[in-house]
This record gives C-alpha cells, structure tokens and sequence, in this order.
C-alpha cells in the first residue's frame, strides 16, 4: 500500500510539474529545481555504494562529468534524441562503475576512496587530451530551438530532472527493500561476517557500483543542454564530489528518504546563499553543516528523526 | 488518502508561489544585471570590474540617470563557475525584472548566459570573451574587449608582425601556453601567424595548468634554441615562466606575447626588474598616445577606492574596458530613447562609441572592426615600486603604429639586465 501511495505522489509530483510550466514563465525557479532535482539524482546515487554498502566514493565528479560528456559528444556526433542521451550516459556510467568496482571493489576503507579520486583524475586528464570532445578549450552544445509540447528548452530539462529523481529515488528504495539491500546492509555492517554467512560480497559490491555509477551518469547527462558550454574544470569540479556525499550524510545515509532530504535541504540552501550572501559562503555551508552532522548526528536528520521517536536505530 | 494529502498540499503550494511571485514594475530605476566573479579562480579581475561598473553607475546618476530614470545594478556572484551563469541570468530576468543585461568577466562565464539572452532576443556585451560569438553568431552580441575581428589569430598577430620587421629576420619560434581555455585558443592564432610569417615551429607544447615548476620546459624550449619565444600563459603561471626563463638563463631575440597576468600592478611589482625588455599583449597603457577623454579621471577614482575594496591598485587591464561596456550600452539606450533590445542592439552594431578607451565600431560578428592589441615592452624598469608603472615610458608600446610610443629594444637579450 504504502508503495502505491509513493507511486501516487510521484504521478502527481511529476503532473504538477508540467502544470506549473503552463502556468508560470518564471525560469529561474526551473533553474534553481533543476540543479536541486540533479543533486537528488547524484546524493541517491551516491548513497547505494556510499550509504548502503559502506565505501565512500570521493569520483561522483568523475561519474557525473562522464555523462555529461558523453552527452555532449553525441549530440556533436550525431542528431540524437534526448531518451538516447539518458541511455548512453546511463551505460557508459554503469560500466565505469563496473570496471572501477572490478579493479577496486576488493580494497576497503579509505584505499578504496583514494581509488575513486584518482578515476576523477585520470577522466578528467583523457577528456583535456582529446580534442574532439573540446580538450581543455571546452564543447558548446547548442539548444534545439523547439521541443515538442514545453514552451522552451529550460521547462523540459526542469521536468525530465523532476522524473529523473523520481526515477533514482524509486531504484533506491526498491534496492533498500530487496535482498539486494539486506546484502549491502550485511556488507557495511560486517564484510567478514556476511561472506561468512553466504552474502555473495563481490558480486553484490558490483551491481551496487555499478547501478550507482549508471545513476550518475544519467545526471550528468542533460548537463550539456543546461550550461550549453562546458569546460573539463568545471565539469569535474569538485563540488560535485563534496555535495553527493554531504548530502546524504546530512539527510542520513541507511535509507533512500536521507539524500532526498539532504539534497533538498543543502541544495536549496546553496541556491539562496547564491543570489543572496553572495557566496564564498556556498561550500562553507556544506563544510560547516557536514562537520556539524557528523559530530553530533552521525546518521543525519533521519537519525536524528528515529532518536527523537525512542525507537529503532539504523 | 495521505497520498491526495501531499497532493493537495503541494498545490497549495504552488498557489502560494503565485500569489508571492513578484510583479514587473513600469517605472522606476533602470536596472542593470549581470554575475561577476568575486570569489573563485578569476575574482580577482571580476572584482576590479564591479567596481568599475559602480564607478559608472554613480556618474550617470549623478548626471540624472538614462532616460530620465536612476540606474540600480543587480549583480550576483558566479563563483567563477560556469554552471552558476543560466540559474543567475533567468533569476535576474525573471525575478530581479532587469531591464538591460551585460556579461560577467572572461569566457567561460559568458559563454553560459548567451542561450538565455538569444533566446529573449537581448542585446548582450561580453567582457574579455575570446571568439564566444564564433559558435553562437548572435547579431546583438558585442565584446568589449579589442581582440579584433579575427581574435584567435589578431591576438598575436602583433607579436609575431614585430619579429617579422627586424633583420636579419628571426626564424624558428618556441610556442607554449596553458592547456585550458585561453591557452590553447591563442596558441592555435600563433601557429598561424607563425606560418603567415614563415617562421619554423622548433617547439609546440602545452603545460597542464596545474603546473608549478617551469624550470624543466624553460629548459626544453632552451634546448631547442628558438629565435623568439611565444608565451600564453594565466596570472601564476605567468610569473612562474618569467622567473624559470631567468633562473635558467633562456635569451631569444623575443620573448612573451600573450602572457595574461603582466598588466597587473601586483604581478609587475613583484617582478620587478626581471620584466625588463618582455614584449607582451595589452590593451591599455598610459602612454601618451592612449590618453583618451575620461580614463585619467576615471583611473583616479578608481585608484582612490582600490584599496578599500581589495582590487588592482592601478586598474589598467581590465576596469576600464568594464567601464566602457556600460557607456556603450548607456550610450545606446540614450541615443535610442529606449529599452527596446533591438533598437539599441541595432544601434550599437552600425554606430561608432566614443568611450573611454577610445572610439569603437563593432564587426558583424560583434567584435572589434579592427584590432586593437597593442604590444608593449617593458622598458626602464628600475625596481619594484608600483608608481614607475602607472607613469607613461615603462610599457612602450610598438604595436600598432597607430599608437606607437617608442622604439623596441632589440633582441631581448639588449634590454635584459
């Protein structure tokens, strides 16, 4: 019942949406959710490898630029539709995910982050050398001019974010609620003991890095049409990094409503802080508010949540 | 039902939005937005620039305003970062209700708001944008910045025209610069010159831009011993070449040509004497010849609030230019009488400006008609004081002999001490 109920309110977020399109010509709201619908999608993402199953993935950057990227050269290539875009980033950022988790998947802790951030690098120092996806000199990707049934462009990219979040938000509690979860949980909890206890480790480490990395590459992937210019240093900016991990770590990072909150929260944060404290401030907020969390409430605000009603823990 | 709960309040929520939505007011200040820089990698000019675009702003109210109507800015800052630029623009449009637009500071910050201004059909001004127009071929869009028509390649032509007039003529060149954006688009304008000039490429390498040392490819351009040395390089990097180029001892007969960085008074102080004989892009100097109405006072007003607000102390690269891009937009709505984006943009494309860096007519392509790069050389150079720059014989400039104001010194290696 409660899935259906979800279901519900999905149809009628995503409805809503295109309602309000019709309604207001306001663009800079569709801006400022677009950005804020993206870090749902990477925070979620994030969290299947980083909040279900324990290893901290520091790449995010590498993920999302990787598909933005991808995009951005097939839309040069050829005149593709958008639905290819989201398809092609998607694989292209799985089978990262993949690969990386093959290569990497058997180191724990920490070594396994420096793996990740070294991926960001190396992906950013091949997209800087190859000058057909624009090298260090950056790639313009123009805007269609028209797009079937929105206004413009902007409305469109608004919506499909809106359904894309939707769409991670739903994988995450499907993953959360599956064996699938109960595998990671048992990994995160105690790698030793699960693998003990039949819990195919590997395997499981896989499909979770890899839905997480397909996850972030689909984020990435309307980024083209959103900046219509982008450049290796911004596309790989760190900040991208930073805030799908604080996100979830905020909003708390055992359970698929965690990164929802979190990205919702910081995200819109982030956006006020930029058109009003003018924003050296943008990233102290994540730090300060990261550094904050993690001392005093270290499974976020839906630990803080469950503390609050006495009952059970994460 | 919980779940037509949520749905229900959400389109109270939506009415809420509406009903808070602000409306356009008719009259009022003309507002004038942009984002600017002012944290992030390029602060420091994004900076320099907001406070040369308030200096306009207080003259023209104090001379009563355009049309009639005081001038507000609105600005936010970009963060130096790209993905920033649309959410700021359509806030500024949609919600800040500005009535004139111009970019913020460099290419990767303007580039990002032209999809936005083309599709409103606005009429936009970069300031030091590098060829954004050759993707986008936008009518009413104008760079500030005195590139030329052609600006990957007039960039340098300058640089490579003074090498081109000595005899015996030199022959082999030494091409490096940043791999990022600038970098690689002026290295790609000097490899042509240096073929229009029939000058041997004897080394052709980017460096990555996080790179620290120099030392090691000063001495791999050494080795190849090349006649002139062509340098597009950013700020840090900048320096870091110059002093490499000493410690090592590399003398061609010319040395520099696109070497961002040197037109600022805290990079010329800190390097002093080693800057001697260096010939480098500029676009204005105080040189007897660039002395056009209005930049000496607005560089004293300018240099009297520099310090309060932690900019170049001297302002000669990039606050003047953000001072013209509002005079020739002021100069347009004035002139037009209205806030029509195609009037002005059309008057702005077939008229001539006359602002404080000098007259200016605009190509079809929104550039310059004609460059106005000027090569300078650093000349009599005594120590590191900041005041010998901000007077006229220490950037000499020999390039264009339209505003020549001395003689090069000749080779390199004559001038340096």
């Amino acid at each position: 019942m409660r899935g259906r109920a979800l279901l519900a309110v999905a149809v009628a977020l995503v409805v809503l949406a295109v309602a309000l399109t019709r309604l207001s010509a306001n663009q800079y709201y569709y801006f400022a959710a677009y950005v804020i619908f993206q870090y749902v999608v990477l925070a979620t993402a994030w969290n299947i490898l980083g909040g279900y199953t324990g290893y901290v993935n520091f790449g995010s950057a590498g993920f999302f630029a990787l598909g933005a990227y991808t995009a951005a050269i097939l839309i040069k290539a050829f005149p593709v539709p958008f639905p290819v875009l989201l398809l092609a980033a998607g694989t292209v950022g799985g089978l990262l995910g993949l690969s990386l988790g093959y290569l990497t998947l058997r180191l724990r802790g920490v070594f396994f982050s420096i793996a990740t951030l070294a991926l960001a690098v190396v992906l950013q120092t091949l997209i800087v050398n190859w000058e057909y996806a624009g090298g260090s000199r950056g790639i313009y990707t123009m805007r269609p001019a028209t797009v079937l049934f929105f206004d413009n462009y902007v409305e469109f990219l608004f919506v499909v974010m809106l359904i894309l979040a939707l769409g991670a938000l739903a994988t995450a509690r499907w993953i959360e609620h599956s064996r699938l979860g109960r595998g990671l949980a048992a990994i995160r909890d105690n790698e030793e003991a699960a693998e003990c206890m039949g819990v195919p480790t590997l395997r499981l480490k896989l499909v979770a890095a890899t839905v997480s990395g397909a996850l972030m590459g689909i984020a990435g992937a309307p980024f083209p049409y959103y900046v219509t210019y982008m450049e290796p240093a911004s596309t790989f900016n760190l900040d991208y990094a930073v805030n799908s991990l604080a996100m979830p770590m905020i909003g708390g990072a055992t359970t698929w409503v965690g990164p929802l909150l979190g990205a919702v929260l910081l995200g819109t944060a982030q956006q006020i802080a930029t058109v009003t404290i003018s924003s050296a401030l943008n990233l102290l907020i994540v730090g300060v508010v990261l550094v904050a969390f993690v001392i005093l409430a270290p499974d976020g605000i839906i630990g803080l949540v469950r503390r609050r009603r006495g009952g059970r823990h994460a | 039902m919980r779940a037509w709960g949520v749905v229900a309040a959400l389109i109270g929520a939506l009415a809420l939005v509406a009903v808070w939505a602000p409306r356009a007011v008719a009259e009022g200040p003309i507002k004038v937005g942009f984002g600017m820089a002012l944290t992030g990698g390029v602060a420091g000019n994004g900076k320099a620039a907001l406070l040369a675009i308030q200096i306009w702003a207080e003259e023209v109210n104090k001379k009563g305003g355009l049309l009639g109507r005081k001038v507000e800015l609105v600005y936010y800052d970009d963060q130096s970062k790209a993905a920033t630029v649309p959410g700021i623009y359509t806030k500024l449009l949609d919600v800040d209700k500005v009535d004139l637009v111009v970019s913020g500071y460099g290419t990767n910050l303007i580039a990002p708001a032209l999809p936005i201004v083309i599709e409103r059909k606005l009429t936009f001004i970069g300031l030091f944008g590098l060829a954004v127009n050759e993707q986008f071929h936008y009518p009413h869009y104008f760079g500030i910045m005195p590139a030329g028509p052609s600006p990957k390649t007039d960039w340098s032509a300058g640089f490579f025209e003074i090498a081109g007039r000595q005899n015996p003529k030199p022959r082999t060149v030494a091409l490096v610069g940043a791999d990022a954006e600038y970098g690689q688009n002026a290295l790609a304008g000097a490899r042509e010159n240096a073929k229009r000039h029939g000058l041997q490429v004897v080394y052709d390498k980017a460096y990555p831009p996080a790179t620290v040392d120099f030392t090691p490819i000063v001495r791999a351009i050494q080795a190849t011993n090349p006649d002139i040395v062509f340098v597009a390089s950013y700020p840090p990097d900048s320096a870091g070449m110059l002093r490499a180029a000493h410690e090592v001892g590399l003398k061609p007969k010319l040395f520099g040509g696109g070497m961002v960085g040197l037109q600022y008074a805290s990079l010329q102080t800190a390097l002093g004497l080693m800057l001697e004989g260096v010939v480098n892009y500029d676009f204005w100097v105080p040189e007897p010849t660039l002395k056009f109405p209005g930049i000496e006072d607005f560089l004293k007003k300018y240099q009297e609030r520099a310090k309060a607000a932690g900019v170049d102390p001297l302002g000669h690269y990039v606050p003047p230019w953000a001072y013209a891009y509002l005079q020739v937009l002021g100069q347009a709505v004035e002139a037009t009488k209205s806030l029509d984006q195609q009037k002005i943009g059309e008057y702005i494309r077939t008229h001539e400006h006359d602002t404080l860096v000098g007259k200016i007519r605009f190509a079809p392509n929104g550039e310059w008609v004609k460059s106005r790069v000027l090569m300078v050389q650093f000349q009599n150079i005594e120590n590191n004081s900041l005041k010998q720059f901000g007077e006229p014989g220490h950037r000499v400039v020999i390039y264009p002999d339209e505003w020549k104001s001395g003689t090069l010194i000749y080779p390199y290696a004559k001038a340096k001490r």
